[in-house]
């Protein structure tokens, strides 16, 4: 275990060193504002945009600035004097050559790494059988799609991601109140836990729990926010991609009105549970739900964070979805591996030469032999088609048991 | 789990070690330097409006020169004649891009068959629209100070010193070389 341990490790901390997005240090460079005494950082970098050096806003809500602010203070004696240059920096060229680009990613993306290892500490004391939980460990700790989403793309969702985990640990466990808790403090680094709370309603044993796990995590995340709430907050956190690519409408209904698919289906999900499922498993409720977002939204790859480790779970739970989850996540990984953004794929390797920006994207290149949109349509309806069918076999698997 | 573990630490280690390979592989050029910082000061070009460059290759094979063009309201359609000249103002090169093509603020490179023996010898180029109008106009950006090999230049019958911020593009001898320009450098940078 600790030979595998220390594999792990190393592999992370060597993309963790050598890729590079240039999220890491935009997010940065907005919570290092706390080590100078800015509290809301929303109004703030609105007011000072004309002077600042990056005008990107800051797009996450406040727990996850000051956790990262508090974590750069913390370390900021091992990344030394030059950082906050390197962070005021804003010249695409000399952020990658500066010598010191390694120790700031690795250090930056340390908590990355205690998380991740948490999560699948997580997953070992998931399963009572502790086969099945030393599986799960394993292979969280060994597929290159929880490496590559976490380290290369320095995904911040990975906290939201580790609470939300949590919180599934407390429903095994029949303690829905504990597990409103984690979902509450989740929905205050990224808004997705908050769409399980429909779920969360439906397995109350009565009314009264119904109401209260419902309202806990809108509470929570209610006290956090409000001290922030303010038009520079609405415009760059509230109103998110998540928001506006989940609920993008689908279709003309007439006169103006469309069916929007993403809610569709979530409310078509709810409705089945409350209707037909007398006895809901809540797992199969959120992995299917998050089925649906990928299968019917255009979705960033950090996204795929939220449902791995679930989709360990499950690999875990029946073996004969392994091959096709191998399948699908290679698919999902592949689809913005397509979207014309340079750092999902060429910038993440800007580390070892500048050069790479003379490279076509894979979307340019595939442009003179197809149509690349209509590939990733392709790849993207093959994924769709996967995954309502794998939800349908959870669905099927519950009811033998 | 023991084929997991070894797919997992054989995909990373490919990613890491081989794909930058792999991509330096597709580099068909390579630039002699950054391109330096400029403001905001620009130039018009349009009809018998040219500006002329002069600067020194500071690499063989000189194959392209890049800048940043401004096409507001990519209302340029026109084409844009970059020609080269050796210094004894013989046209060497002609590079041929259409406005259609240019977007307003990109990076444009134009291309030309290679000049084998280029190192550190001085040449100068032309960059003209003669075709656009007024309301077609692109425009280059002029850098802030004087820059590595970046000489003068000659806009209106005037010469002033400095010039657009150029990046020149050299062909390398080999692929090779290109590869082990990518490692070199990083490893260079991992061990200072």
């Amino acid at each position: 275990m600790k030979k595998l341990l220390f594999l792990a490790i190393f592999l992370r901390l060597a993309v963790s060193a050598f890729l590079f997005h240039p999220d890491i240090k935009t997010y940065n460079f907005q919570a290092s504002f706390l080590r100078k005494g800015v509290v809301n950082i929303y109004s703030y970098l609105t007011a000072n945009k004309a002077n600042l050096p990056l005008k990107d806003e800051f797009v996450y809500f406040p727990l996850t600035y000051f956790v990262l602010g508090g974590y750069q203070a913390t370390v900021s004696g091992v990344l030394g004097s030059g950082f906050d240059s390197w962070l005021n920096d804003a010249g695409a060229s000399s952020v990658v050559n500066n010598p010191n680009i390694f120790k700031y990613l690795v250090v930056l993306k340390f908590p990355f790494l205690v998380l991740d290892i948490l999560i699948a500490f997580v997953l070992l004391k998931y399963f009572k059988d502790k086969e099945k939980g030393e599986k799960a460990f394993t292979l969280w700790l060994f597929n290159p799609f929880t490496i590559l989403i976490i380290y290369a793309f320095s995904n911040i969702d990975i906290f939201s991601v580790l609470l939300t985990l949590v919180a599934f640990l407390f429903i095994k466990r029949e303690k829905l109140l504990q597990a409103s808790v984690f979902l509450g403090i989740a929905s205050c680094f990224k808004l997705y836990p908050l769409l399980f709370i429909p779920f969360l309603f439906l397995k109350g044993k009565n009314l009264k729990e119904k109401l209260v796990v419902s309202f806990i995590p809108v509470l929570i995340l209610v006290i956090v926010i409000l001290p922030f709430w303010s038009p520079a907050f609405v415009q760059s956190a509230f109103i998110s991609g998540l928001t506006t690519r989940i609920f993008n409408p689908g279709f003309s209904i007439g006169f103006s009105e469309s069916i929007i698919i993403g809610l569709f289906l979530l409310s078509g999900l709810f409705f089945y549970g409350w209707l037909f499922d007398k006895k809901i498993n809540l797992f199969n409720y959120w992995i299917i739900f998050l089925f649906l977002i990928f299968s019917f939204s255009h979705f960033h790859i950090a996204w795929l964070l939220w449902i791995a480790p679930f989709l360990v779970i499950l690999a875990v739970k029946i073996p004969s979805l392994s091959l096709p989850l191998f399948l699908l996540t290679t698919l999902a990984m592949v689809i913005p591996f397509f979207y014309q953004d340079r750092s999902m794929t060429i910038s993440l390797f800007r580390i070892y030469t500048t050069w790479y920006n003379l490279l076509p994207t894979p979307f340019t290149v595939l442009q003179k032999l197809y149509d690349p949109y209509n590939f990733m349509s392709i790849l993207h309806s093959a994924l769709a088609g996967g995954a309502l069918i794998v939800g349908y076999k959870i669905f099927k698997e519950e009811e033998k048991q | 789990m023991k084929k997991m573990i070894w797919f997992t630490t054989i995909s990373i280690l490919f990613v890491l070690f081989i794909v930058p390979g792999i991509m330096a592989s597709a580099i068909k050029m390579i630039p002699a330097g950054d391109q330096p910082g400029y403001g905001p000061r620009r130039l018009s070009i349009y009809g018998i409006g040219e500006l002329s460059q002069k600067f020194i290759s500071k690499e063989k094979n000189l194959t392209a020169i890049g800048t940043t063009v401004k096409n507001p309201n990519l209302k340029n359609k026109k084409e844009v004649i970059l020609n080269l000249y050796d210094a004894n103002n013989n046209l060497i090169r002609k590079s041929i891009l259409n406005g259609f093509n240019i977007g307003d603020g990109d990076f444009v490179k134009f291309v030309f068959e290679v000049v084998p023996d280029s190192l550190d010898k001085e040449y100068s180029f032309t960059l003209s629209s003669p075709t656009a109008a007024a309301d077609e106009i692109i425009e280059v950006f002029l850098i802030d100070g004087p820059a590595n090999g970046i000489i003068e230049y000659t806009f209106g019958e005037e010469t002033h010193e400095g010039g657009i911020p150029l990046v020149t593009f050299h062909k390398p001898d080999s692929q090779w070389e290109v590869i082990r320009g990518v490692y070199s450098n990083w490893l260079s940078k991992l061990l200072s």
